[in-house]
């Protein structure tokens, strides 16, 4: 099974351009949402759901293989991925 | 170079208790506050980001900034979210039934 | 006022604000231009520069709360961090901003 892992972002957030850069240079596939680019009736929606997994409002909210992750942490990201120890 | 200057602004009666009222003594931006039936001058001009505090709302000695909600104590001009943070603040006084502010040497 | 005449006056009026409370603009100079130019348009589209990292629910007392500078209303989370959320301001002693961790406040 490969890991599944979903970046929930702001545009405006260079941590959030840090990480999906981060993830594309590990080479690791990921599904990636700007929050505040989505047309208005998805936003609402998309960004309760990162307010819900992450607790709070802080971006980026990653979540590999279930696991939520908040704000660009690399170790942590290695820790919840298979095959690099997590 | 002369001391520190009072000037003269409006009458006394003008600012009820509870209430501020905005003056400019020597074009400077003050708002005169009444507390508990106490006289605080600050001045007019948010520690945030400068907006004019006129039209923020009293609440007993706190005033919120009408721009971003930053709320300060007239008592003292200082922010109730972090103390390092202030309003100016000036001398007052009432005299022949008019507010004088202290704004400093001019 | 244009964008960069703008983003200089913010750079002005922060600076004021955030020295006080123990912190200064990241020397990061690429970082610190980035974000206050989101800030910027932010203030544009919005009436007020939130933190570009931080996502608003369109309620005024919440959203308030990150309005930059945020850090009076984040005070011990930032302060573990020596830096805001999305970095903007660091702690004074900070000199490679690079190093510092962002973690959320429940890991404070």
């Amino acid at each position: 099974m490969p890991d599944e892992v979903t970046v929930y972002a702001l545009s405006t957030c260079p941590w959030c351009r840090k990480t999906k850069q981060w993830f594309d240079d590990s080479k690791i596939p990921y599904e990636a949402v700007d929050v505040d680019t989505l047309p208005d009736e998805e936003q609402d929606a998309v960004a309760d759901k990162a307010y819900e997994l992450s607790g709070g409002r802080r971006f980026p909210v990653v979540v590999i293989n279930g696991e939520v992750i908040v704000g660009f942490s690399p170790d942590k990201f290695l820790e919840h991925l298979k095959g690099w120890g997590g | 170079m002369t001391g520190p200057s009072w000037v003269p602004t409006i009458d006394d009666a003008r600012v009820r208790d509870g209430a501020y009222v905005a003056v400019y003594p020597k074009g400077l931006g003050v708002l005169l506050a009444r507390i508990d039936g106490d006289l605080f001058a600050v001045a007019n001009k948010c520690a945030h980001m400068g907006c004019p505090l006129e039209g923020g709302k009293l609440d007993g000695p706190v005033l919120t900034c009408p721009c971003h909600d930053w709320r300060f104590d007239l008592r003292t001009g200082v922010f109730l979210d972090a103390p390092e943070l202030a309003l100016a603040t000036y001398p007052v006084k009432v005299e022949d039934g008019k507010i004088h502010v202290e704004v400093g040497g001019a | 006022m244009g964008s960069e005449a703008r983003k200089e006056s913010l750079r002005y009026l922060f600076d004021r604000v955030v020295q006080p409370l123990g912190y200064k603009f990241t020397p990061d100079e690429e970082l610190a231009d980035f974000l206050l130019e989101q800030e910027v348009k932010l203030e544009q589209d919005l009436g007020a520069p939130f933190c570009p990292c931080q996502g608003r629910t369109g309620v005024r007392a919440e959203d308030m709360l990150i309005c930059c500078p945020c850090i009076p209303f984040h005070r011990e989370h930032f302060d573990a961090m020596k830096r805001c959320w999305c970095g903007l301001f660091v702690h004074l002693d900070v000199t490679d901003p690079d190093s510092l961790p962002q973690f959320p406040p429940d890991e404070v």
